[in-house]
């Protein structure tokens, strides 16, 4: 079915892709301004709250989104759903862009970015840290990620590429596909380890975590909340690509179906496990204190809820406007849950406050924005979306 | 649809088999958990008497001149007249002495680094850039140091300061003077005190002079020594006078493991020999391979000889 992924054609500069491009230039002023006069210029970052938005946000939620490539490859792959390969390239063009996204703002939260090159540094490693392990894994999967890229770019210049283009693919393809295999169980490794990861981080923290989100379980939230994310995007992309080229591409209703049902008793399961969680260790009457950070888990646990339940509606497999509702709690679901466990439920000590500056507003707004307009590019210029099949 | 059921149920088995890694390390993460972390023989660190202090802040001037630490963000201006004034340690400021009122009772509380045993930024640090080195003192090394700040989410006494300010940005705390920038060696807070409330020495010899005080007079002081065992041991040690709790001077109840040994519990158990990742890594190579081969031979029966790319 993939061979029949065409790029979806049509002008590139149009007014939505500038308004995008206007927010990613701010963004890298801002960037660029921030690399001379250090982090705290352009955010409200103390050393109570040293990690604000860009974490939870731009490294967590961004890959949380591109986690669709996990979720659809696991299904795919590991258990031989062949049918759900017509979302794998796309799954993966969002996947390879958000993990970008998330990797480059690390690089830009940084305080001595420089430091990181000893990242290829073997004998300087500390394998308690769970950060390395986190950085290394996604440093790593960024590359898997874009290596599975790579046969839309080959299929591409195959197709239309000058002579020396097209043997060059025809060279490489066969050797991509038998490594493939091997690529591909990297992919399904890394993100199983760095998504449980970035909920263990905050494993370190035992005295400054809410006790509702501070839990031995955090790495498998994390990783279970990461599936329901990947679905969620997943859904959301083929049916906004659905609904953008009428009559030129046709969202994959009959598989969305197959991953709705997934997703939603993923969600479901989710609660189940986190309100069993904190009734077994004894901490399910914090749900009900009078704190600020309360209201925010019952916000968690209601999208979750609501998002598994339009999941598993019958009427979800065949009403887009649905479904893609159902898709779309589901990344806020995920997004939440990061922001909470990161931001809402860290107490970085009495008085101290954080609420993020404009600056690291409009950073997050301005990498969201080039990743969608890279995205917008790709699909246009490269073999990702079966389109022109649809009878009308 | 026929494939739903199946896919949901084979969906919950592999959720579980991914998670299983993390899962199994929650129970079996209860070994040793509770061994106290070594002491270092050469331990050495600070020993603070609350009940000595008189909180004239000469400890916080020395810090500051020793370690040529500008003062400038320590000053406050109150009606025209510039004070020192620092109101908690930052990155200009190592040390500093806080007043505690609760009810009719207050303590003076000298906040530093507290020189862990077993440190929580030590293990958060991703190329090892804070570590216990001589003395068993936790330095910073800039040449590691990314600047990533885990240290600060980690440290449950909020030591590490980070220099928000600066293009090249320091992470700065008290090493016990180790490097100095005077020429002269040994803690200087320690050197200025005039009531003795803050000593410096092995770690040891700081128990016993403790130990010593408190038997001298006991309903003087808290019958606990903080950092005697607290998250594991620390080497910089605190007394309190009786009747103030060390939670009331705004120190963490860490009980006695140290405070990353649950994360690490989990983390080093999860991945013990990375044999998890490998196996993990093996069987989805397998399967995929597996896969991949059986649906090109579906594909090729049907007649069609595309490939399936992802």
């Amino acid at each position: 079915m993939n061979a029949h992924a065409r790029p979806v054609g049509g002008k590139i500069v149009t007014p939505f892709f500038l308004v995008l491009l206007a927010l990613a230039a701010t963004a890298g002023v801002l960037v660029g301004y921030r690399l001379f006069t250090g982090v705290g210029s352009i955010t409200a970052l103390t050393d109570q709250y040293s990690w604000g938005i860009w974490k939870p946000i731009n490294v967590v939620t961004f890959t949380g989104i591109g986690a669709g490539a996990y979720g659809v490859g696991l299904l795919t792959y590991i258990l031989n759903n062949g049918k759900y390969h017509p979302l794998i390239r796309p799954a993966v063009l969002v996947g390879a862009i958000g993990y970008s996204l998330g990797g480059a703002s690390v690089m830009i939260d940084l305080g001595r970015w420089w430091g990181s090159v000893f990242l290829l540094y073997p004998p300087w490693y500390n394998f308690s840290s769970i950060l390395l392990e986190v950085a290394l894994c996604v440093l790593t999967y960024v590359g898997v990620l874009w290596v599975e890229v790579t046969p839309a770019i080959l299929d591409r210049w195959s197709a239309d590429g000058s002579s020396r283009l097209k043997r060059f693919a025809a060279r490489l393809q066969p050797r991509l596909q038998a490594a493939l295999p091997f690529v591909i169980a990297l992919a399904m490794l890394l993100p199983t380890m760095h998504q449980s990861s970035l909920g263990s981080l905050y494993l370190m923290a035992p005295t400054k975590e809410y006790p509702l989100w501070f839990t031995g379980w955090l790495p498998f939230l994390f990783l279970t909340s990461c599936l329901t994310m990947g679905f969620g995007s997943v859904s959301a992309v083929d049916i906004l690509a659905g609904s953008v080229m009428p009559g030129r591409y046709r969202t994959n209703m009959a598989l969305l179906g197959g991953i709705a049902r997934v997703a939603g008793w993923v969600s479901l399961f989710y609660v189940a496990f986190r309100f069993a969680d904190l009734a077994i260790s004894g901490r399910i009457g914090y749900a009900f204190q009078r704190s600020y950070q309360v209201p925010f888990f019952w916000a968690e646990i209601a999208l979750f809820t609501t998002s598994g339940l339009l999941f598993l509606s019958r009427r979800a497999r065949t009403d887009r406007g649905r479904l893609f509702t159902a898709a779309i709690l589901a990344l806020l679901a995920g997004a939440i849950y990061r922001v909470d466990t990161y931001l809402v439920a860290f107490d970085g000590g009495p008085g101290a406050r954080y609420f993020p500056s404009v600056g690291e507003i409009l950073v997050t707004v301005g990498l969201g924005a080039l990743g969608v307009a890279a995205f917008l590019l790709i699909v246009k210029k490269l073999p990702i979306f079966a389109v022109g099949e649809t009878r009308p | 649809m026929t494939l739903s059921r199946r896919t949901l149920l084979k969906t919950i088995a592999a959720g579980g088999a991914a998670g299983a890694a993390a899962a199994i390390a929650l129970p079996a993460g209860a070994v040793s958990a509770e061994a106290p972390p070594p002491v270092p023989p050469d331990a050495r660190g600070l020993l603070y008497d609350s009940t000595l202090c008189i909180g004239c802040q000469t400890c916080t001037v020395a810090c500051q001149r020793a370690n040529r630490m500008p003062s400038e963000k320590s000053v406050k201006v109150i009606n025209g007249a510039p004070y020192l004034f620092p109101t908690d340690i930052n990155a200009d400021c190592r040390t500093v002495i806080k007043l505690y009122e609760k009810g009719d009772r207050w303590a003076f509380m000298k906040m530093q680094c507290m020189q862990c045993l077993e440190p929580s930024c030590t293990k958060a640090c991703m190329l090892g850039s804070m570590q216990k080195r001589q003395y068993g003192i936790v330095t910073w090394d800039p040449v590691r140091c990314t600047g990533c700040r885990y240290c600060q989410i980690a440290c449950p006494y909020e030591v590490p300061k980070f220099q928000w300010d600066s293009p090249v940005p320091m992470i700065v705390k008290c090493d016990l003077c180790l490097a100095r920038k005077d020429g002269k060696t040994g803690s200087a807070c320690a050197e200025v005190c005039p009531r003795e409330a803050v000593i410096a020495g092995p770690r040891e010899e700081l128990l016993a002079t403790a130990r010593r005080r408190m038997a001298a007079s006991p309903r003087k002081y808290n019958p606990k020594i903080f950092g005697e065992h607290d998250g594991g041991g620390n080497q910089s040690m605190l007394l309190a006078p009786a009747g103030v709790e060390f939670t009331d001077l705004g120190l963490p109840a860490l009980g006695d493991v140290p405070p990353s040994r649950l994360a690490m519990n989990i983390q080093h158990t999860t991945y013990k020999g990375f044999i998890a990742p490998a196996v993990l890594y093996v069987a989805a190579a397998v399967a995929v391979f597996r896969n991949m081969r059986a649906e090109r031979k579906a594909d090729a029966a049907q007649g069609g000889n595309e490939e399936d790319r992802p």
